[in-house]
């Protein structure tokens, strides 16, 4: 698989601010791979995602070292425009990103300024509107339906663009658990049926585990840890002291390791958990 | 029921078989009419023919009671303006003479001239805004080829307007939270209350602009550079064609402006002169 | 690092391009001019519903703090927004739409004058010193007094809808509604924000970037 984003030596440092968002970081990612980033607040995840899609250095002032190369491109040296039909960006609040009247329009607006024409318009909207489920909703207000929704719709608008790597920035911050996880369905189709990259910076470990091929540890600006997924999790005590609580089954497990009752890996997710324990029961 | 600029009209109203374009056309020109005649009579009509549309089109008329202080207050001004501070001309005819105010009858047949010109200029505004939803707008502009940017803009405008008042009832509900009571309070108090309004109105809405910058270029929207000349679908345009009918209506409109027009300046019609709702007024107070 | 912090910024330095600074107008300053007309259409049908003298003139108008201080941050697209917006905010308020329209000359000066003052004279628009004030002062009632000719000379008489002795009043309404509404609202709105504004990619030191 070739990689996608390579980014090198990274920092950036937001005008007007003391110490830099982010600071000599390298990430690599491979075309197709499910990265999830996690971390504390202010640790530089949004500023790593808005480096991404190019809306740092474009939209925001301030001093950039090292490269961000998307596609073998810096990320810089893509016409105004056109970086963005190849990463799509979806924010945390669903509402400050709505751009149109009506989720309809909403969803062809993106599609629109890229310069589709209106049977591509009309196929891309007929497939998005089924895959997140929004067919009920075309004509209404986009800030007039629930939370839920609202995330839905955003996501859909960044879909329907297609863009080869979809970047997500906390897109369940605002959202209940049922909600949440239809929009984690909506990525799990994703991930299963396209071949998008697809990085997700999530506080909700329970919904990425079972869908991240990668994890990432991101703080005070830097990446503390990056790995499978399976063997990132295995860095528990790392993920403790930077206050990030592990998923309930995981965390058990941790407990027990603690304590000289188990030395195996940490399970995933809890069905891994009830398997391990059955393991642990038979033998 | 579907929300308009102006209320709610609803669904099964037959304003929304006509064209975007037509409503925007009627404002534009029907605005003009008023300014063409100075009968009271003829105007007086128009404002009925524009309460038809509104009954025909199932408009909700209470919205049209937030317009009652305006049209008081407007007439009031216009009266004033008209007759206490109309001045002093002894070659009008004098109706009455109260705590040394000259009410001349000429002066009081202007203010009522002018009050019936504006009218139905604020009807017509009226009847567009309680019957357009702003994707109507859009629609329109844009069937007349109004450059993207400027339709846009237009659009994200009337948003924040909407999220202006959302955040004004958020920030109002916050102040009353902290004691913040202004009833029976002086004026300065009240003063000081929009000031407390507008800083936290002003601070939302600039944090929003920089969100919203960010969903637009992730959504590829450039306003300048190569992207920025992509010629557009125009997909919303798709949901709205010119039917027969709206072709009538934009002749009818455009024929009635220019018939007025010949008829106002080739043949003198329209004129205050002629007007049978004066001379029956000026019978009565003279 | 040669990007040690600048913790406070001369009024000089706030109008003026650094070396190398590269300013260019972007979708942020589309998004402003749009922010401000949605502002003002609120915050000025408000003080034309509130306050009423008649055709969108009133003794206390509100909507003069979004042009005028939406014009000193953000140049151009403050001006822009300043003209178009009252448009807006007087249709809704019960003003016909051309006696509307025709004022649109007299609301761009509006907001024109203040916003150039503070580029000609280089004065801090975090309000910090009493020439500050009273430069700020100065352009507002300048800036009204022609708005208020205009208006009600051009357009009320032009219209018709005034009579010659009736002008005073409504002259005397417009400027007194725009400059009492400036006192109130401007300084303190300036004072309060502009620290933040001018640090935003939004701002606008020239007149379009």
């Amino acid at each position: 698989m070739s990689n996608v984003i390579e980014i090198n030596d990274y920092s950036w440092k937001y005008v007007n601010t003391r110490t830099p968002a982010i600071e000599g970081i390298n990430l690599t990612v491979e075309e197709g791979n499910f990265v999830g980033i996690i971390g504390p607040n202010g640790a530089g995840k949004t500023t790593l995602a808005y480096s991404i899609d190019g809306l740092i250095p474009g939209q925001y002032n301030g001093i950039k070292k090292g490269t961000v190369e998307v596609f073998g491109t810096e990320v810089e040296d893509y016409a105004k425009g056109e970086l963005q039909q190849l990463v799509g960006v979806v924010f945390s609040d669903p509402e400050a990103q709505f751009t149109a009247m009506t989720v309809e329009d909403e969803l062809v607006f993106g599609m629109e300024n890229i310069g589709l024409t209106l049977p591509e318009i009309q196929e891309r909207l007929d497939w998005v509107t089924e895959l997140t489920e929004l067919s009920h909703l075309l004509m209404k207000p986009p800030y007039e339906i629930s939370g839920g929704q609202k995330q839905r719709v955003a996501l859909a608008a960044v879909l329907a663009m297609r863009p080869k790597i979809l970047v997500l920035d906390e897109p369940t911050s605002m959202l209940d658990p049922v909600s949440r996880g239809r929009i984690f369905e909506v990525l799990a189709k994703l991930k299963a049926e396209e071949n998008n990259t697809i990085i997700v910076i999530e506080h909700s470990l329970e919904n990425l585990i079972p869908l991240a091929d990668q994890m990432v540890l991101m703080a005070d600006g830097s990446i503390l840890l990056q790995d499978e997924t399976q063997a990132f999790f295995q860095q528990s005590k790392l993920l403790l002291d930077k206050g990030l609580y592990p998923p309930g089954a995981m965390h058990f497990f941790h407990e027990l390791k603690m304590k000289n009752y188990y030395q195996g890996k940490y399970p995933l997710t809890v069905a891994e958990g009830i398997d391990l324990l059955r393991e642990i029961k038979g033998s | 029921m579907n929300k308009t600029l102006l209320g709610y009209v609803p669904n099964e109203s037959p304003i929304y078989a006509v064209h975007p374009f037509v409503k925007l056309f009627f404002l534009l020109i029907v605005s003009l009419f008023p300014m063409f005649v100075t009968a009271p009579d003829w105007n007086i009509g128009l404002m009925f023919v524009i309460i038809i549309f509104m009954w025909i089109s199932r408009v909700n008329m209470k919205t049209l009671k937030i317009y009652v202080p305006v049209a008081i207050s407007m007439g009031t001004i216009i009266f004033i303006s008209y007759t206490v501070l109309g001045g002093t001309h002894p070659e009008f005819e004098l109706l009455a003479r109260v705590w040394g105010i000259n009410f001349y009858w000429e002066r009081v047949r202007d203010a009522l001239v002018v009050y019936f010109r504006i009218l139905p200029m604020i009807f017509t505004m009226v009847f567009f805004l309680s019957t357009s939803r702003e994707r109507d707008i859009i629609v329109a502009m844009r069937s007349v080829k109004v450059p993207f940017v400027i339709t846009y803009v237009f659009a994200m405008a009337l948003r924040s307007a909407g999220m202006v008042l959302e955040d004004f009832q958020i920030v109002r509900q916050a102040e009353q939270a902290r004691g913040f009571d202004p009833t029976g309070k002086s004026l300065p108090y009240k003063i000081r209350q929009y000031v407390m309004y507008m800083i936290p109105l002003f601070a939302l809405s600039l944090r929003r602009s920089e969100e919203f910058t960010n969903a637009l270029v992730a959504r590829g929207y450039a306003f300048t550079g190569e992207f920025s000349k992509v010629k557009r679908a125009d997909y919303i345009l798709t949901h709205y064609s010119y039917k027969y009918f709206d072709y009538i209506f934009i002749a009818l409109i455009g024929i009635a402006f220019i018939a007025l027009l010949i008829f106002r300046y080739g043949f003198g019609y329209f004129l205050v002169e002629q007007s049978w709702l004066m001379r029956i007024l000026h019978g009565a107070v003279s | 690092m040669a990007e040690e912090i600048k913790t406070e910024l001369s009024a000089e330095e706030i109008w003026t391009e650094e070396a190398g600074e590269k300013r260019s107008i972007g979708v942020i300053h589309i998004v402003i001019t749009a922010l401000l007309i949605g502002i003002g259409f609120v915050v000025g049908a408000f003080g034309s519903i509130s306050f009423p003298l008649g055709f969108g003139v009133n003794f206390f108008w509100t909507g003069i703090v979004v042009q005028q201080v939406g014009a000193i941050w953000f140049g151009a697209w403050g001006v822009i927004a300043g003209a178009i917006f009252p448009f807006f905010s007087n249709a809704i308020a019960g003003t016909p739409f051309y006696v509307s329209l025709a004022y649109l000359p007299a609301n761009a000066i509006q907001a024109f004058l203040p916003a150039w003052a503070f580029r000609r004279f280089k004065l801090d628009p975090r309000m910090k010193s009493g020439k500050d004030y009273l430069f700020l002062f100065l352009a507002m009632v300048v800036s009204s007094i022609i708005g208020a000719l205009w208006s009600v000379l051009v357009v009320l008489k032009g219209f018709n809808l005034l009579t010659a002795d009736s002008v005073p009043l409504f002259i005397w309404g417009w400027f007194g509604g725009n400059v009492v509404a400036g006192v109130v609202f401007n300084f303190i709105l300036l004072r309060a924000l502009s620290a933040v504004v001018i640090r935003t990619t939004a701002f606008v030191k020239k007149w379009w970037a």
